[in-house]
């Protein structure tokens, strides 16, 4: 490797393969099938979420209460009265979600090397997605605005 | 990669790194951490479901100095993570635009600390004694 060249080349790429075992299964854009899925997805939801979560922290964190509001359920009674924000919630959701565990899970390859404790690693975070995932878009989807004063699910 | 001769380096994990690598590190880190607030924050926007009395109990936790910090913290997280992915999809997109690597991430920290000063000003406002609103 010369010193101080900053230009990245195909010999360079050959070199970290054979140095670093783990580059040669980190997804690319010449990944096949599911991986290369996962890094066009990861770039796509990535421009998205710049403005959908950064949006949601500004308006949420910052805008809320610069304008005297409170976050409480009358609040969200009235935010998600309107189908806008119920959509947007619901699509940032999914995609945070999705795209953080996806972050999470090429961290855990490239760091868990024992193949059976990997796999649990990732099964277990899938799972545990797959239920926070129903959960939150049960609530998004379900809540009624209408309905007044919610009773609790025991009564 | 090699780093530079000359160029300062830091020890990560063993690893001898360049600032610059720090800047990968730092998109792993804050993306674990927003990950890490996401699932808290589902199931706390879930007890919206058990109605308004535990919801509007659920908000309060967020309203003191510590959260307020996290949340400041949460915020920079998530600012520096969208910078520095926009520079990654431009990298990898725009494949000539990595002869700047090295001026493109010192923008995106000076970007993120640029972003925050006001942020955090405005966040803080609530607990600091210049600005009880």
């Amino acid at each position: 490797m010369a010193v101080g060249r900053t230009i990245w080349t195909e010999q360079d790429a050959a070199h970290e393969r054979r140095r670093y075992p783990s580059a040669r299964q980190r997804p690319g854009p010449q990944a096949t099938g599911r991986e290369r899925f996962w890094w066009y997805f990861m770039r796509i939801s990535g421009l998205i979420l710049v403005l959908l979560a950064l949006g949601h922290m500004l308006i949420m964190h910052v805008l809320v209460e610069l304008s005297g509001q409170e976050i409480n359920f009358a609040f969200i009674t009235s935010r998600w009265g309107t189908p806008f924000w119920r959509i947007y919630d619901l699509l940032l959701l999914l995609l945070a979600l999705v795209h953080g565990v996806n972050g999470a899970r090429i961290v855990i390859g490239d760091y868990v090397q024992h193949h059976t404790l990997r796999a649990l690693l990732i099964g277990l975070l899938a799972l545990i997605t797959l239920l926070w995932l129903i959960a939150g878009i049960i609530v998004i989807v379900a809540f009624n605005p209408g309905s007044g004063p919610a009773v609790g699910p025991f009564s | 990669m090699v780093a530079q001769k000359g160029s300062s380096l830091v020890t990560l994990f063993g690893y001898r790194i360049s600032w610059a690598q720090l800047a990968w590190f730092g998109h792993r880190a804050s993306g674990l951490g927003v990950l890490l607030f996401l699932f808290a924050h589902v199931v706390e926007t879930a007890t919206v479901a058990l109605g308004p009395d535990v919801y509007n109990f659920t908000q309060t936790l967020y309203h003191n100095l510590p959260a307020r910090l996290g949340e400041i913290l949460l915020m920079a997280a998530l600012v520096y993570h969208s910078l520095n992915g926009l520079r990654v999809i431009m990298m990898d997109f725009w494949p000539r635009t990595t002869v700047y690597y090295r001026p493109l991430t010192y923008g995106v920290v000076a970007a993120t600390i640029a972003a925050m000063i006001p942020l955090s000003i405005l966040m803080i406002a609530p607990y600091a004694p210049w600005g009880a609103a």
